[in-house]
């Protein structure tokens, strides 16, 4: 155990399996939530550009100071929310060189957008473009205040949408590419998981069958691992994918049909080198069944073997599980990051340069898989000390 | 001799047999009703009964199961649903393409990695067994389209090197020159990505096997007997090591067939990958099992080849049952 606490993958899996439990209430919105402009870069990435944010004023707070060190917005919107209308106080945005724009009257239900015509020419402002530019026209201090005197209640919410959000900025329809990275760490480790536990267990059933009965049953699950190790299996996940539905559950199932090949065969070498010591002989001269001996001989002599192979299973369910996404075989209601790229690659991640849509999850796929392959190579260690040392991780 | 292949072809048939018999099953089950697909449906039903007898999709299911075989057999895969072509037309435009990708990168990633592999065996501890040892780990656990994606954003968006898609320039350029560069300009990026990733595997597993080698009892004789330490490496170590590493090869083929069908989606390759991907989305039977079947054939057939080949490099193979001397 005191090993175990040493490797880094231990401690890699204990924080990442925290982040797919808890992750999501690390962020405001939902991640499917559309938060910023499309494509909005990462926070810290490129400075000059401004990041989106939110200004709110209120009867009690009717004014705000903003310094400016950035070009314009792409979008400047704004929604006055209000009970008690007064039509007679104004919203007034005044800009470094003493310039006031009246916005609008304090009335109910207004929304601007700085792409609305009506709006643009309420300010004097030409028809064209957006009206951001001319509302943002340099670096200094701007201030926005609530004009007049008189009994107000509600609130002002300006939206200033910028090129930068957030830690990993957004894709292409404005979600946070961190908050759909937190919550596709859910369905890598769901499917690596489950599927490989299924995989497992069915690999260990056909590999003792096969050890311990011998025969035809031996030869027939022996001809079935050679034939599915001996086909592409892509092409048939893909064809199953498309025809079972797309479901998380569905696709658990379909990984581990297909991959417990490996498990039966070390499982049912090892039965073969059990299946004749003098203890088991004994067991069956006493005349215990088969399946008394299968369950509490066999097994757990297997199970150290096993716990080692089923952890450096995961990892292929986790790569097979992303490729189908990739592909676009997944369902497209479920974040996961094999999606994510999907998407990267389909809404034009490429002509936008939107490297942090490729990254994120690119870099999580493998990170979680070098994770468990760590893990696979402590707990074979364990069980065979003489594979110590000589490998890297 | 002759028994040895004898078992290994029948094996290879038995496979492609079962292979047959599963694509059958496969893609009549797939959802999605294939009339509905290419029939308006307001046609009236005498016109869908029709177009399913042309298709022979009102027949009972064996009698449809033996159609499928004959003609499979006889690589007549019928028209493709979506385009309204012969599959084996498309088939033939598309395999060529997939065969170079596959193989250039499956020569030059074994070679790479053999080489790489053997040198961090002979120099335990050195920083190249590391790297080695690191780029198998590293292979194992970056998903390829991934590491594809990177490479195209890098070498073909960010820096316009390399074509951002398709196996040719949109017109192709004119005469044999000028069209084989433009040809090799738009594989080199797919292919180099496909050694990139495949080579840290080749590397480990040559490493591994050449460590235990060097450790046999055999090599401390040759060693013993004064041999030059090269005649020990090539004639010694790396004959015993041919068998294991043909028996890897042979296990890794699926996998890096089932690479094609990404590969060439991500590069927007002419290939029977892509294609394939296209027809199951698409609800194409004839078009997905044929390319389905054409997968499973280079498979098999590679498999048979590498077999063929373990038994002229193991001499106990060759001297197993009838044949030998």
């Amino acid at each position: 155990m005191k090993g175990l606490l040493k490797r880094w993958s231990f401690w890699c899996l204990l924080v990442l399996a925290a982040l797919a439990l808890f992750g999501t209430r690390l962020f405001d919105a939902l991640p499917e939530a559309e938060v910023a402009a499309p494509f909005s870069k990462p926070l810290w990435l490129d400075r000059s550009l401004p990041p989106t944010m939110d200004l709110e004023l209120s009867g009690g707070h009717p004014a705000a100071e903003l310094d400016w060190v950035f070009g314009a917005p792409s979008r400047f919107s704004l929604r006055v929310e209000t009970a008690l209308p007064a039509p007679s106080r104004f919203v007034e945005w005044t800009i470094p060189g003493g310039k006031t724009f009246r916005l609008t009257p304090l009335n109910r239900g207004v929304e601007l957008d700085g792409r609305d015509i009506a709006f643009k020419r309420s300010l004097g402002l030409p028809p064209f473009g957006d009206a951001s530019s001319a509302l943002f026209p340099e670096r200094g201090t701007y201030r926005i205040g609530l004009s007049g005197e008189g009994e107000w209640e509600g609130s002002v919410k300006i939206r200033l949408e910028g090129g930068r959000w957030g830690l990993l900025g957004t894709d292409q329809r404005g979600r946070d590419i961190a908050a759909l990275f937190v919550a596709g760490i859910r369905v890598s480790l769901l499917v690596g998981i489950f599927a490989t536990l299924l995989a497992t267990f069915l690999g260990t059933s056909l590999g003792l069958a096969a050890g311990y009965r011998g025969g035809w049953t031996d030869a027939v699950i022996m001809r079935a691992v050679d034939l599915l190790l001996s086909i592409p299996l892509l092409p048939i996940l893909m064809a199953l994918a498309a025809l079972w539905g797309k479901g998380l559950w569905q696709l658990i199932l379909i990984l581990s049909v297909f991959s417990w090949m490996g498990t039966a065969r070390t499982v049912r070498a090892l039965t073969l080198t059990l299946r004749d010591a003098q203890y088991i002989e004994d067991l069956r001269g006493l005349g215990a069944p088969a399946g008394y001996i299968l369950r509490r001989h066999l097994l757990p002599e297997t199970l150290p073997v096993l716990l080692a192979t089923m952890t450096l299973g995961v990892p292929g369910a986790i790569l097979s599980e992303a490729g189908l996404s990739f592909l676009g075989l997944s369902d497209p209601r479920v974040i996961s990051w094999g999606r994510m790229l999907h998407e990267a690659q389909s809404f034009g991640a490429f002509t936008a340069g939107a490297w942090w849509m490729l990254l994120p999850p690119g870099l999580g796929i493998a990170l979680l898989c070098l994770v468990f392959l760590d893990l696979g190579k402590y707990l074979e260690e364990r069980v065979d000390p003489r594979l110590r040392g000589g490998n890297v991780l | 001799m002759s028994g040895y292949w004898a078992r290994r072809t029948g094996s290879a048939l038995l496979v492609l047999g079962l292979v047959l018999v599963l694509n059958f099953v496969l893609f009549r089950m797939m959802p999605g009703d294939p009339v509905a697909s290419i029939i308006d449906p307001n046609f009236s039903p005498e016109a869908k009964a029709r177009l399913s007898e042309v298709y022979g999709l009102d027949r009972p299911l064996p009698v449809q199961f033996l159609r499928y075989v004959r003609s499979t057999l006889t690589f007549d895969f019928g028209i493709s649903f979506l385009t309204g072509r012969p599959v084996v037309e498309e088939l033939k435009s598309r395999l060529p393409n997939t065969v170079m990708l596959l193989g250039t990168s499956l020569v030059l990633s074994s070679l790479i990695g053999t080489w790489l592999g053997m040198k961090a065996a002979l120099k335990r501890g050195s920083l190249l067994e590391k790297c080695v040892l690191w780029s198998g780990a590293l292979s194992f656990s970056f998903p390829s389209f991934f590491v594809q994606l990177v490479l195209l954003m890098a070498f073909a968006a960010a820096l316009p090197l390399f074509p951002l898609r398709g196996t040719l320039s949109v017109p192709p350029p004119a005469g044999g020159l000028p069209l084989l560069l433009d040809y090799l300009w738009h594989m080199a990026l797919p292919v180099f990505s496909l050694v990139l990733l495949g080579f840290g595997g080749w590397a480990l597993y040559v490493r591994n096997l050449m460590v235990k080698i060097l450790g046999e009892d055999f090599i401390l004789l040759a060693r013993a007997r004064g041999l030059p330490e090269r005649n020990i490496i090539l004639g010694h170590a790396f004959r015993t090591l041919l068998p294991p590493l043909l028996t890897i090869f042979l296990l890794s083929l699926p996998g890096i067939v089932s690479g094609a069908v990404i590969t060439e989606t991500v590069f927007s390759l002419h290939g029977v990958g892509r294609f394939l991907l296209e027809a199951v989305t698409g609800h194409d039977y004839p078009a997905a099992g044929a390319s389905f079947f054409l997968l499973a054939l280079l498979t098999v057939s590679c498999n048979l080849l590498s077999d063929l080949l373990y038994g002229l490099t193991d001499p106990r193979v060759r001297m197993e049952r009838g044949g030998g001397r």
